[in-house]
């Protein structure tokens, strides 16, 4: 009861705080500063037609790498804890309608989720967003089975070789045009088609790959209830 | 009457911020503790997109509908939308550990009842 009151009264709290500064919030009219810029140099630039995925791979290329890290090491914590210390319970027997689909949808959610991820510079989507339908999709099939398929140990060499692939790619950039994540040195392309943007779709396709083998590799730890070993 | 939809973006954030906070506060459970703080992070990513957002303006995604002159003057702000991408991650990863530790610590103390987790306590 007092705690409801005390998490109530604080809550309000902020919220009053929050309308009060209302009416100093304006909506913007122009853009401005580093968003301006990249809005109107992004295209000439990375040849990217979708600009945020501009701004992402090819301008803020390192900080992406720094983010594929994060998770990296998030997934080895999870992986590492579940393994260490097994969630020792039988996995529930999945219902019918559960097994029927995971035999049936896994195939179209990876399809679109590869569109979703080699047209990122084109369209709406990306490697992180990309590589999560994918694990969805494993996902669903663990969930449709009573275990883990053991193919799911070849996860870990997808995993290195995606984040490998980023490096190099990275490195090669180095080697032509003397910057680590150099955009520019495949060349641009025609904006808009599929074979352009540099590098930015290979790295899509890298991220796409680890974030998917990550995610389905926690996945399993999760589901994997009586330890591997 | 474009600012609608502008403070009724703003508002929803801030609802799912208030709304995890208060989940945070008066949850027992640990799972339904995890899960407002997940929705306090989603309102937090959402007022982070809704800062870069021009009301009029489209996605700055350029195609026929909008040509690549004019894109400073059509398009929204790209750079709150590629950074959100960071925060989206970083909440992933903490909720994910999050729920690792939670499900263990109640499987020590035979519920995911918080009053009954007193290791941390001093």
């Amino acid at each position: 009861m007092i705690r409801t009151v005390f998490g109530l009264v604080l809550v309000l709290v902020l919220a009053l705080l929050l309308v009060l500064a209302v009416p100093d919030v304006q909506p913007r009219e122009e853009l401005e500063g580093v968003g301006l810029e990249s809005a109107a140099r992004g295209y000439a630039d990375t040849g990217s037609a979708n600009l945020v995925t501009g701004v992402i791979v090819a301008y803020r290329g390192l900080d992406t790498l720094g983010e594929v890290v994060v998770l990296f090491c998030a997934s080895t914590a999870v992986v590492l804890i579940l393994t260490l210390f097994p969630l020792s319970r039988r996995p529930s027997r999945p219902s019918t309608i559960v097994s029927q689909t995971s035999g049936v949808l896994p195939a179209p959610i990876i399809l679109f989720a590869v569109y979703f991820i080699a047209h990122s510079h084109l369209s709406p989507g990306g490697g992180f967003p990309g590589g999560t339908v994918i694990a969805s999709a494993f996902l669903l099939v663990m969930l449709g089975s009573s275990g883990v398929p053991n193919s799911l140990g070849r996860l870990p060499a997808v995993e290195s070789l995606a984040g490998l692939t980023f490096g190099l790619l990275g490195f090669w950039g180095v080697m032509t045009a003397g910057q680590f994540l150099n955009n520019g040195f495949l060349g641009t392309g025609t904006p808009g088609t599929i074979i352009s943007a540099g590098i930015i779709p290979l790295i899509s396709l890298a991220i796409g790959a680890k974030v998917a083998s990550e995610f389905s590799g926690v996945f399993a730890a999760f589901r994997n209830t009586g330890g591997t070993e | 009457m474009n600012n609608v939809f502008y403070w009724s973006i703003a508002s929803v954030a801030l609802g799912l911020v208030l709304i995890g906070l208060w989940g945070v506060l008066t949850r027992r459970n640990i799972l339904r503790i995890a899960l407002a703080f997940t929705l306090a992070d989603t309102g937090v990513n959402l007022l982070l997109v809704w800062s870069g957002f021009l009301p009029g303006r489209t996605t700055p995604i350029i195609d026929g509908s909008v040509p690549a002159a004019r894109v400073g003057d059509m398009v929204v702000d790209p750079v709150p939308q590629a950074l959100v991408l960071t925060s989206i991650v970083i909440g992933v990863a903490v909720a994910a550990l999050f729920v690792v530790v939670g499900v263990l610590a109640s499987r020590r103390t035979g519920s995911a009842d918080i009053r009954r987790m007193r290791e941390l306590r001093w």
